[in-house]
């Protein structure tokens, strides 16, 4: 586990994703392309706005609902998801790969399965804050390690779910597809089917089912 | 706006039927208006073939606005259509309606299975007192579907098999190596004496004429820009349009056929659904292929006082004998496919192998009377949201230990889904809903679904076939499994193969068409998708709406060349 004071998370959104938001957001500032400063929400009405049923497929826009995530739920967010899924080798942590956004779009969206897990993972995430944000190192990793077996039933529910999205955030970029090996999507002029090394494991798993 | 242009014939729908109606018209020589609900779509500039899930808003994920998913290719539907409500009536069974409103209707979301009907599924009637037999048999139907899968591309092999027809040489392209996943679980379905072949699906994947040839890469569910797989807006409309004999309306609605004082069809009424303004276009002949629901709204909907309860509804058919397929899903983990050598399943996008029906002659111990095949998906496909869904629900592991077990576990799964056949039954029918309109003021349909016991018995046994290989492949199934066969049971509608509204007979008091979907009613109006099927084989209708609206067009050229229409 990381012991070390956690690096003030730093949202990955794009430039653009941020523009889109500005009208909203108020006074957050994009400053570039990757940095964006959150400041006070200084007015307007957030966006409850969907994609709708015909949005742009080939060049997607960014996801149009404002994000309801403040800083240090972001910030708190961030230290979870690292702790579910830090550095490790080659495989960057999942802040890095900016899973606290995705979890900003995911609870801020306006359809039925997100406005569910809103609350669950926002409580979730207000009772950790309290424990994690301002804690040493030791009591940081105390909070953390106590979610998994909390027999407190909405703890359970914020920890599985914290984790699902997380997983489904981390490994559905390009550095997750390298993590867990995927190979794909990549035009063939064929298809040549499994090589020979592949066909031999399965064979060879099917012989021991007597298959 | 005045449509002045005469044409010779309305095509109401650009899906399967229409878009194959109109590439046989239009090439024999008939000036042809096609109507189109929803909007015009470019398959070439709109597809996001080999987009991640990482670029797409929640990664891509099923939502009300996208049901399928943010890249499926449906465009402005799915189960609901904005302005465009439908009802079921209380105290049915569940009935859910998948309506796009794009050129080329579901084409282009669709599949691509594409299997035949057999000669049995043709006269069901006669093999079993069950269902009624249609007025054609399989011989009829042969060379328009030899025709379908040479124009279509159809990938597939002869196997030999009992009502799985085989098509004759030249007709089907090379079917695609089996995945690793699929040569394991043949094996467990081999040691169960059930068959595997392979698939029958609608990409071309061999140097075709004509055609682009698969890139092997890319899920078709989003449809394919370069063609290379079946899609009306690729393969049928383009050539149809280079007649220059194919005029498309798009956002046309049309709710009416227009009756002149003969009582012959003179053309549609439609509204623009942008504009809400109404239009009326004429024409020699009026086809309808607007998908097996609205097709029936449209004839529920042209009432006059010759027809007060909708055109070609003196009898009360229309509506009638609506069929869906049987469907439902196991899936299960296989600690024998844990720690494989990485692999892509990307192939053909369509499954390379599946299971046809294989208990024709067991049916009565079965205690079920009509069959269904297995379509199976697995292995290492690109990662989704779903990907916790590898491990255990109560499993807690972070860090380096959450990283091995899901690569471990990586490719795994294995679902096997069931579709089989729905004999149609009196509880299952559209009608007009007495007050919901829709956003034009137009009554919509109103749906009464009930399956039957052959359905849900029928579908116990899919769980317990799937449960049985599971078992044979050393795997674990989902620990929710439903084993009774009436919870486990698809929603009416929800396979997506509703037909059958305006079924083809013998005369006008048992169906709506007669054999090439001409009305008994009015001579020059025809219906041409899947609403004209008498029975709903547990094959995907797709290739045999195709392959039907192909016959039915050759013969409405017919009777236009000998001035009948």
């Amino acid at each position: 586990m990381n012991e070390q004071i956690p690096q003030p998370y730093v949202s990955k959104i794009d430039r653009r994703t941020a523009l889109t938001w500005i009208g909203v957001v108020g006074a957050a500032t994009a400053v570039g392309a990757g940095v964006v400063i959150y400041g006070p929400r200084t007015g307007g009405e957030p966006s409850t706005r969907g994609y709708g049923t015909d949005p742009k497929l080939a060049k997607p826009d960014p996801a149009p609902w404002s994000r309801i995530m403040v800083p240090a739920q972001l910030q708190t967010a961030a230290i979870l998801a690292d702790f579910i899924l830090p550095a490790s080798g080659a495989a960057p942590s999942a802040s890095t790969l900016g899973v606290p956004d995705f979890i900003d779009e995911w609870v801020s969206a306006p359809y039925p399965d997100q406005l569910r897990d809103r609350p669950i993972v926002m409580n979730g995430l207000n009772a950790l804050g309290a424990r994690v944000l301002k804690a040493g190192a030791a009591g940081r990793a105390a909070a953390l390690a106590a979610l998994p077996v909390s027999s407190d039933p909405a703890t359970q529910a914020f920890w599985k779910k914290f984790r699902r999205l997380t997983i489904g955030a981390y490994y559905t970029t390009e550095a997750g597809f390298k993590d867990i090996g995927y190979i794909g999507n990549v035009a063939r002029a064929s298809d040549p089917g499994p090589s020979d090394e592949v066909k031999a494991a399965v064979e060879q798993q099917l012989q021991k089912l007597g298959l | 706006m005045a449509l002045a242009q005469p044409y010779d014939v309305i095509i109401v729908g650009s899906g399967a039927g229409g878009g194959m109606s109109a590439y046989h018209l239009t090439k024999s020589g008939l000036k042809v208006l096609m109507l189109e609900a929803g909007r015009h779509y470019d398959p070439v500039a709109e597809t996001p073939m080999f987009n991640t899930n990482a670029q797409a808003p929640l990664r891509g994920v099923g939502t009300p606005d996208k049901p399928f998913g943010f890249y499926d290719a449906t465009v402005d539907g799915g189960w609901q259509v904005p302005n465009e409500p439908y009802t079921v009536a209380e105290g049915s069974e569940p009935f859910t309606w998948w309506r796009p409103r794009m050129l080329g209707g579901r084409t282009n979301h669709w599949g691509r299975i594409s299997l035949r009907f057999g000669e049995l599924d043709f006269k069901p009637h006669s093999r079993d007192g069950l269902g009624h037999d249609w007025p054609i048999t399989y011989q009829d139907v042969a060379p328009w579907y030899d025709r379908t899968e040479k124009l279509v591309g159809v990938t597939g092999r002869a196997a030999g098999l009992f009502n799985t027809p085989d098509s004759p040489p030249g007709c089907l392209l090379e079917p695609p190596p089996p995945r690793a996943f699929e040569i394991f679980y043949a094996r467990g379905f081999a040691a169960m004496g059930i068959p595997t072949i392979p698939m029958h699906g609608a990409v071309v994947t061999q140097a075709m004429e004509g055609r682009n040839t698969c890139v092997f890469a890319t899920p078709c569910g989003r449809g394919c820009a370069i063609g290379a797989n079946f899609q009306s807006t690729t393969v049928l409309l383009p050539p149809a349009m280079a007649t220059g004999n194919l005029t498309i309306t798009t956002n046309a609605l049309v709710y009416q056929v227009d009756l002149d004082k003969a009582g012959k069809a003179k053309g549609v009424s439609y509204v623009d659904r942008v504009t809400g303004e109404h239009h009326a276009a004429t024409a020699r002949a009026v086809v309808l292929a607007a998908g097996s629901g609205e097709t029936a709204r449209i004839l529920l909907n042209s009432r006059s006082a010759g027809f007060p309860n909708g055109l070609c509804n003196t009898h009360g058919m229309v509506g009638r004998y609506l069929m869906d397929s049987v469907g439902l899903g196991v899936y299960g983990q296989f600690p024998a496919l844990e720690g494989l050598p990485p692999t892509t399943v990307d192939g053909m996008s369509v499954e390379h192998i599946y299971a046809p029906w294989w208990g024709y002659d067991k049916q009565k111990e079965l205690g079920f009377p009509r069959g269904y095949h297995v379509e199976v998906g697995g292995g290492r496909r690109m990662p989704s949201m779903g990907m916790a869904g590898l491990l255990p629900d109560d499993e807690t592991s972070v860090g380096d230990d959450l990283r091995g077990r899901l690569r471990h576990r990586y490719g795994s799964t294995i679902s096997f889904n069931g579709r089989g056949e729905m004999i149609p039954n009196d509880d299952c029918y559209c009608e007009l809903d007495p007050t919901v309109k829709d956003k034009w003021g137009i009554p919509v349909l109103r749906f009464h679904w009930k399956w039957g016991e052959s359905e849900t018995r029928q579908a116990a046994h899919m769980v317990q076939t799937f449960l049985g290989v599971i078992d044979k492949l050393g795997g674990k199934p989902d620990p929710h499994v439903e084993t009774d066969g009436k919870k486990a049971i698809s929603k009416g509608g929800e396979m997506i193969h509703e037909i059958g509204t305006a079924r083809m007979g013998h005369n006008e008091t048992d169906s709506v068409v007669n054999q090439y979907g001409q009305s008994w009613a009015v001579a020059n109006l025809f219906v041409m998708d899947g609403a004209v099927m008498v029975s709903s084989p547990d094959k995907n209708p797709t290739l045999s709406i195709l392959a039907l609206a192909w016959r039915s067009a050759d013969n409405l050229v017919t009777l236009a060349r000998q001035g009948t229409l």
